[in-house]
């Protein structure tokens, strides 16, 4: 690959649509997913009309949507109003561009030379996804502020009180993991994990437990989805939205379920890593591709999202704020103490 | 404070019930009937669409004046029979007309009815009314109302006999 033409240009243009394909596809197929597994939930069937198993209703669904009538309410605030969207389904797929999906592969000997699967890896990664995924919040805010009805705006200031409230104890239980791995880059998180002969998930049983639940927070799903709890708000602050305004909503808040589940599988589950890496005994598994592993994974954790939907109750706003503040931050920073001392006392303070 | 209460109360543990319970039912057979595929007996009493026999109709009358919003509409003559070698006067429908779209099921007309088993009745098991068009499709005249299948007439309740008490007829009352 002498020609940087090549190199610069055109290998990442082919790893941006191809992640941005899988990723778009994968939102849509999550929603079918979802609606099926929660009908399993509920001892219903679930659509299974369209295509065989249902297998076809992402894009009937997407097809009804760009079909609809784009309605925008009169006194609304337009340019807020119509940025909302756009606001908030960019940073959800943009942080993609750094999530390491599998090790360098020359894809079974099809390429010269291995080829990294993610189109880059920056030495901030974990700043960089924390940081871009938290600014799709302007979306929701925004979006809500400009309606001009009130569900919309109540909607909206929930979702900006949960946001900040959970923030917190996500980012502390990321550095406990950040502590345990020495670096901010995705890719070494990974490969620390790697020498560490250990996912992160055993010493970071905690943390992992706090970053998944304030993700579940983050992501406003259930038992967290105040901002669109339709029992007293509609809709929530895409009350106003229809056609395809509505489908970036919903296909944002699915790209952030996988998101918040590859972070999880990156961080505290080994990433593409095949369970206990370092056990020669279990080698076997190494016949499936690592980034198989990685899919897998997060498909455990997209399985949880929708069975905890499935299961619990939508909590109070009070209750919501109250295991924010009075219980994830304390337990949070005291679990950053104890590994912060652990690794002290271990030498490995690098 | 006990262990079990310590995990209840610190850990959450009595969600994993929760998730345990969810898990158990959606392995579990669904409920759900795949309607125009499958589709539901209703039990033997079930209320559904009208059923008639014109054969059975004394053209009394008594249902047009039980409905209490008017929607069966009936005309009759008189006409010359001969039964059994003698002439009688014998009164033949020419019309029995129910506007169904408006019907709203009471099913006054089916106890308004003298006849035995009932010239009109209500249990004919059949649900399905939805059409295309409000107006014609659910005006149904003695012909549509006769062409229901395999309607059965609803025998009534059988009345106690003497010394009979509801508890003999399996009914609800008396001890259990």
């Amino acid at each position: 690959m002498t020609n940087p033409w090549v190199a610069f240009v055109l290998v990442p243009m082919i790893k941006i649509v191809v992640i941005l394909g899988t990723v778009v596809l994968a939102t849509a197929y999550m929603s079918f997913f979802e609606r099926r597994l929660v009908g399993f939930l509920q001892i219903r069937l679930g659509p299974n009309r369209v295509g065989w198993f249902g297998v076809l209703q992402p894009i009937a669904d997407a097809l009804k949507l760009f079909a609809k009538e784009d309605i925008v309410p009169s006194r609304v605030e337009k340019i807020v109003y119509l940025s909302g969207p756009v606001l908030i389904i960019v940073p959800s797929l943009v942080v993609f561009s750094v999530i390491p999906f599998g090790p360098p592969t020359t894809l079974f000997g099809l390429l010269p030379e291995p080829i990294a699967p993610f189109v880059t890896d920056i030495n901030i990664s974990v700043l960089f996804v924390m940081g871009v995924s938290s600014f799709g919040i302007y979306g929701i805010i925004l979006g809500g502020w400009a309606s001009n009805n009130k569900f919309s705006l109540m909607g909206g200031l929930r979702s900006a009180a949960q946001l900040i409230s959970y923030e917190v104890p996500m980012g502390f239980a990321v550095v406990a993991v950040l502590l345990m791995a020495g670096s901010l880059s995705l890719v070494d998180i990974i490969e620390a994990q790697r020498q560490a002969h250990v996912w992160f998930v055993f010493p970071g049983i905690v943390a992992f437990f706090i970053y998944f639940v304030c993700g579940i927070a983050e992501t406003n799903r259930n038992p967290f989805d105040l901002p669109e709890a339709e029992a007293e708000l509609v809709g929530g602050f895409h009350t106003e939205y229809s056609g395809m305004k509505f489908a970036f909503y919903f296909l944002a808040e699915y790209a952030n379920m996988i998101l918040i589940s590859s972070m999880a599988t990156v961080l505290f589950f080994g990433g593409w890593l095949r369970p206990f890496p370092s056990w020669g005994w279990l080698s076997f598994l190494d016949v499936v591709p690592p980034f198989l592993w990685f899919v897998a994974k997060v498909a455990g954790f997209l399985y949880c999202y929708i069975w905890f939907r499935g299961t619990f109750p939508r909590v109070r706003f009070d209750q919501l704020m109250a295991l924010g503040w009075k219980v994830f931050i304390p337990v949070s920073l005291a679990n950053l103490m104890v590994i912060g001392a652990v690794i002290v006392l271990l030498g490995g303070g690098r | 404070m006990s262990v079990r209460k310590l995990l209840t109360d610190v850990l959450h543990l009595d969600l994993l019930a929760g998730l345990w319970q969810t898990a158990r039912f959606s392995m579990s057979r669904k409920a759900t009937v795949e309607y125009p595929e499958k589709r539901l007996e209703p039990a033997p009493r079930f209320r559904g669409m009208f059923g008639f026999s014109e054969e059975r109709c004394t053209t009394c009358r008594a249902c047009e004046r039980a409905c209490p919003i008017k929607i069966i509409h009936i005309e009759s003559h008189l006409e010359d029979v001969e039964v059994d070698g003698k002439k009688r006067r014998k009164p033949v429908l020419d019309r029995y007309d129910i506007d169904v779209k408006r019907c709203m099921f009471c099913g006054l007309c089916e106890e308004a009815c003298p006849t035995k088993p009932k010239a009109v009745w209500l249990t004919t098991k059949t649900y399905e009314l939805a059409t295309y068009e409000r107006d014609m499709a659910l005006y149904f005249t003695k012909e549509r109302l006769q062409s229901w299948e395999g309607v059965v007439a609803y025998e009534g309740v059988v009345p106690p006999a003497a010394g009979q008490t509801p508890e003999d007829l399996g009914g609800k009352g008396g001890k259990e």
